[in-house]
This record gives C-alpha cells, structure tokens and sequence, in this order.
C-alpha cells in the first residue's frame, strides 16, 4: 500500500472541497498542519504572541487564497512558504526595531525569555543552573546574531528536519543557497558556543 | 580534499546532506586527519547543546488560536461573497445564527430555495443551551404548499474520565487511535496508549498506527511504543514492511535502527533490497553500514 499517495489524495481532495466552500475539509486541512506551523513560528519568533499573529494570518492567507491554488507545487510547501514569509518578516522588524524585552508575554503572565532554555536538569545545582542559564543566553545571542534567512534555514533543518531540497523551495532558493546558509548558522553556533563544550 | 573543503562540509555530514560519494570522501579525510576529526567532536558538541532548546507551545494557545481562527474566516468570508455563496458557505456565519432564534419559520422559508443549495457537507445549524449536542442539516425537501422535509443530524458530545484500566476508556482511545481525522489528537492517543505497550489489545493498535497512520510524526509516536519489543516476531515483520513502504526517511531510519539491534540472516535480504530501491542518500548509507557491521554485501549479485 502505498501510504504517501493516499495521504497526497485525501489532501487533495480536501483542498477541492474546500475551495468549494466546505468547511470540514479546510477545518481537515488547517488541522494537519496547525500544530507544525505553530510550533515553527514559536520556535523562530520566541514568543507565543507573535507565533499566534503568524498562525492567524497565515491560516487567512491560505482561506482567502486556497481558490488560486492550482496544485502546481504541494500544499505543504505552499503553506510553508506563505509562514516563512510572515516569520521573515517579523525577524527582520525586530532586527531593524532591536528591541528584545527581557521577558515574554504568555497566557500565564510574563516569563523570562530564557527561561526554559538549556536548563535540562540543571536544577539543584547552583552553579550548573548558572552555566546552563549563560549558555542559554549564548544559545539566544547567536539566533539573534543570524540573518533571517540563515535562522529560517536553520530551524527548517534542525528543528523541524526538513531536507534542504525541501527548505529551498519554500524560500524560493537554490539546494545550493541552503546549503550556505545552514553552513554559515552553524558556523557561528561554533564560534559562539566554542568555550561552552 | 584539503581540510578547509572538509571542514565546510562536516555540517552537511552531520546533517546527511551530502551525497553518498561525497561522504565517503569525508569519512576518507576523517580517518587521516585528527583535526578535522576534532572538529567535527565539536560541532557534534554543539548539536547536543542545541537538541535541548525546542520550545512547545503549550496547548492552550493552539486552542485559541483554533477559535480564533474560526471567528476571524467567518468575519472574512461575506467580504468576497455573493449572497449565493454566502448562504451556501459554511464560515460565513450569519445564515446559522439566523436558524437560532426563528427555528422553523426561517427553514419554511428556506424550503423555496430548497434543494438547490443542500449542501453535501453537513453544516452546523445549532447547539443547544447545554454545548452537548450539535445538529447538522443533511437533507431537505421543500414541498408546493411552502412546507420543508428536514433531515438532521445530531451529534452528542459527553464528557468521560478515567484511566487506561478503565474498559470505556480503553474501548475509545483504541479507536481513537484509528479512527480520530485529527492527526494531533492520533498522536495524543498514541501517546497515552504506548504507555501500555505490554497489553496485546494496545500492542496491535500500535503496530497498525505504525504501519498504516497517514502522519509521519504520529507513526513515529507509535514507534515508541513499540520500541521495547523490537526483538518480537510480529513487530519485526511489521518493520519490515514499513522499511519498504513508508514514504518517510525518518521512519525508515528508526526501522532500520530498530531492526539492526538483532542480528538475523533474513534481514539481510531486506537490506539489500533496500539499497538498491532508495532514494534517500541518508538511507541508503545506513542500510549499507549496517551491511557492513553484518558482514554482508552490499549488492545482491
């Protein structure tokens, strides 16, 4: 049985329906991926409020859109395109604006923006605790430090395990581009991190 | 290769970025070269300080953001519609609400436009005061004196609680693991399930959620599951097969990993015929390793 090619009609079939206006097949739609998207845009953008921006908009663009998609690339890359685009954008207002707050806003309140960050296990141990939360902030300085582009790539490989054929066709680049950037990100991980390891 | 060639590739290395002869040239170098060995020690270091630092988003906002959601295609659905579609659309909300508070007087009424616009997908009309139980038009049928025929659908939805030796919530995560169109909430079943692997009722779930689950992310959940007893008849045969189907490499390579911890001669033929038929590099290079550390060749012959 082939597996990819069933999922790859269910998906088609659910995006013909919903360009018709039916509203359980976008609902299938948004549902097969919500979780991913939401997941990357936290990832990239550090902060629930702005992975939340992305979601909406993102989802929107789709709904509004969905009846020009004529499946000449696959939905996935489609929808990864359209929120690699808003996440871009967002890194690159905040690379102009430069202004991080120390803390995020979340459901719960305020939370510091590296809490969480390179902790595992660290706690009872004072000076452990110390060092992982430095080097969290290390972790953080370099992400900041990459160009959007070299960030997105970085977090579509690492994080997300995308190929790099993949990652260049959602950015509208070569394999050969990716390949540079994920190079470069990981370049400067090294030397950010040298005296860590 | 001179060592700043290698070095600009050891990132791609890691990643299984490179192509198969490209890797071999760099395994070349490495075995020559204690720098560039170091090297790549240090970028390996600096994987593991980054695998720690993924961030979940927690499971309220994901609600939200489905609402949310919700709510705004509804607000951006009447801004390109005819009134046509607008009746016809299901995010465009204001033809439902109108059936809350007039209930059969407006469906009298819509008994003249009647069957050319009963939809094929059911569309909510309403929920009672209650939130429990939630009614879908599936067919109408207007007749000439302006009365209507309609058929409702009604969901009931009830809270259940309890724990996995509970046998209702048993019954319904096992089938919630086949049958549920979520693929998240698959994978949240999957997750309660695998906490059970010894029990046959969930082992057999599990093996079918492998094996047959649309969603990469939820097979590999299932996987899990099923990792304490790779060494087991019906596991093995079921990673097997998923070895030469599966479309993800991921699963693949966790099936590989998984199957090559025993050593067994009818592997051997499954390997082969792996290699010859993949496509992925990665892949590809861990079936031939794993070959090698078998003693067997890599080519059928």
């Amino acid at each position: 049985m082939d597996l990819s090619s069933t999922a790859a009609v269910d998906e088609a079939v659910w995006i013909r329906a919903a360009q018709g206006g039916d509203q359980a097949a976008f609902e299938k739609l948004v549902r097969a991926y919500d979780r991913s998207v939401l997941r990357m845009a936290m990832n990239l953008l550090r902060s629930e409020e702005d992975a939340y921006d992305v979601y909406q908009e993102a989802f929107l663009r789709v709904y509004r859109n969905l009846h020009a998609f004529r499946f000449d690339c696959n939905f996935h890359t489609w929808l990864y395109r359209i929120v690699t685009n808003l996440c871009v954008d967002q890194l690159r207002k905040r690379r102009i604006r430069r202004e991080e707050p120390p803390v995020i806003e979340t459901a719960e309140g305020p939370r510091d923006r590296l809490e969480g960050v390179a902790e595992g296990r660290a706690q009872g141990d004072p000076q452990r605790a110390l060092m992982s939360r430095q080097l969290g902030q290390r972790i953080e300085q370099v992400l900041e430090g990459l160009t959007p582009r070299e960030r997105m790539v970085f977090e579509l490989r690492h994080y997300q395990g995308m190929r790099l054929r993949a990652i260049g066709e959602v950015l509208g680049a070569s394999e050969e581009a990716a390949k540079t950037c994920l190079f470069r990100a990981t370049q400067k991980m090294r030397a950010a991190l040298g005296d860590f390891l | 290769m001179n060592c700043a060639e290698i070095k600009r590739d050891l990132s791609l290395f890691l990643y299984g970025e490179l192509s198969l002869e490209e890797e071999q040239l760099v395994q070349d170098h490495l075995e020559a070269c204690p720098g560039c060995r170091a090297e790549l020690e240090a970028l390996k270091r600096v994987h593991r300080t980054l695998a720690g630092r993924e961030l979940e988003p927690p499971a309220g906002l994901l609600v939200r953001c489905r609402q949310d959601l919700e709510r705004r295609v509804e607000l951006a659905a009447p801004a390109r519609m005819g009134w046509r579609e607008r009746l016809r659309h299901p995010f465009a909300g204001g033809w439902q609400w109108a059936f809350r508070p007039v209930g059969a007087v407006a469906l009298v009424a819509l008994g003249f436009f009647g069957a050319r616009w009963s939809a094929p997908s059911p569309v909510p009309i309403a929920q009672n005061g209650g939130g429990d139980v939630i009614s879908r038009v599936r067919y109408l049928q207007p007749d000439p004196s302006g009365r209507v025929q309609i058929v409702v659908e009604e969901t009931r939805q009830r809270m259940l609680a309890g724990n996995m030796e509970d046998e209702p919530i048993r019954r319904l995560l096992l089938a919630a693991a086949r049958d549920a169109a979520d693929p998240g909430l698959r994978g949240d079943t999957v997750d309660i399930l695998r906490t059970r692997p010894a029990s046959a009722d969930v082992r057999r779930a599990l093996l079918a959620t492998f094996e047959h689950d649309p969603n990469a992310g939820v097979r590999l959940k299932a996987l899990e599951g099923l990792k304490a007893f790779a060494a087991e008849p019906e596991v093995r045969s079921t990673l097997v097969r998923v070895l030469l189907v599966d479309d993800n490499p991921g699963v693949r390579i966790q099936a590989i990993d998984l199957l090559t911890q025993k050593r067994e001669d009818a592997l051997v033929g499954v390997l082969q015929e792996l290699v010859q038929r993949e496509s992925n590099n990665y892949v590809r290079l861990r079936c031939q390793r794993a070959l090698q550390e078998m003693n067997a060749s890599v080519g059928t012959f």
